[in-house]
């Protein structure tokens, strides 16, 4: 169903012949892919989710400052390290997640995920202390 | 609106160029991604919120938020697949020298 909203979104066009088609493919994918998602829709998940993006983009805002006063001082106090997260999240989807925030907070790129622990390579003390110390948990 | 369109557009400029100046003046390819993670996530978004402004409320409008969503799922797995790559052949991150 959802895919039938995107064909509509991207078509841009109410004739019955690119409606039906429409119809036809986006179901013909879903039926293929049924099965394969390791994304389970639970409720409570998706209610919190929408908490939880405003909050990532303010971090991303705030961090994305932080790492443009760095390149643009013109010492580069940088300190790059390794650090090493562990988080308590069981759900795939939910490690996902976390994994796909730190990497797209500038500052911060998730280097390997192994089931919970998490590697992270931070740009400064700054950066990685933020990962630390605020559990970015669901 | 046109101006609230140039003001998004200029402040995204602003964020893509100094990614440009940072994957110049870092020193490896670890904290280069960051850079370049900073054009994806505040450069691009600003950039494609500008252009959405100045196309108003279109069917266009809505693509450009399904790209920027895009965006922001595919971006960090190719950041961190190249990060991963670079870490498991074996390159050591660039340390401060302590002294």
């Amino acid at each position: 169903m959802a895919l039938f909203g995107f064909w509509i979104l991207f078509s841009a066009s109410f004739e019955l012949i690119h409606l039906g088609l429409g119809l036809v493919f986006s179901f013909a994918v879903a039926w293929l892919n049924s099965g394969h998602s390791p994304f389970i829709p639970r409720f409570r998940l998706w209610l919190r989710i929408f908490l939880y993006f405003p909050w990532l983009f303010y971090e991303i805002i705030r961090s994305s400052l932080h790492l443009s006063k760095l390149i643009l001082h013109p010492e580069l106090p940088i300190d790059p390290h390794l650090i090493s997260v562990n988080s308590k999240l069981r759900h795939h989807a939910a490690v996902v997640l976390l994994g796909n925030s730190i990497t797209l907070t500038p500052g911060t790129i998730t280097a390997e995920v192994e089931r919970n622990n998490l590697i992270v390579h931070a740009i400064d003390k700054v950066s990685g202390g933020d990962v630390v110390s605020k559990h970015i948990d669901l | 609106m046109d101006i609230l369109a140039i003001i998004f557009m200029i402040a995204g400029l602003f964020f893509l160029i100094v990614a440009a100046i940072g994957v110049v003046r870092l020193p490896d390819v670890f904290s280069r991604s960051h850079a370049v993670s900073l054009t994806d996530s505040l450069g691009a978004f600003l950039m494609l919120i500008g252009i959405a402004l100045h196309e108003g409320l279109d069917t266009n409008t809505l693509k450009i938020l399904v790209v920027l969503a895009l965006l922001y799922i595919l971006n960090p797995v190719i950041a961190h697949a190249t990060i991963r790559a670079a870490l498991r052949s074996g390159l050591k991150p660039w340390k401060k020298k302590t002294s």
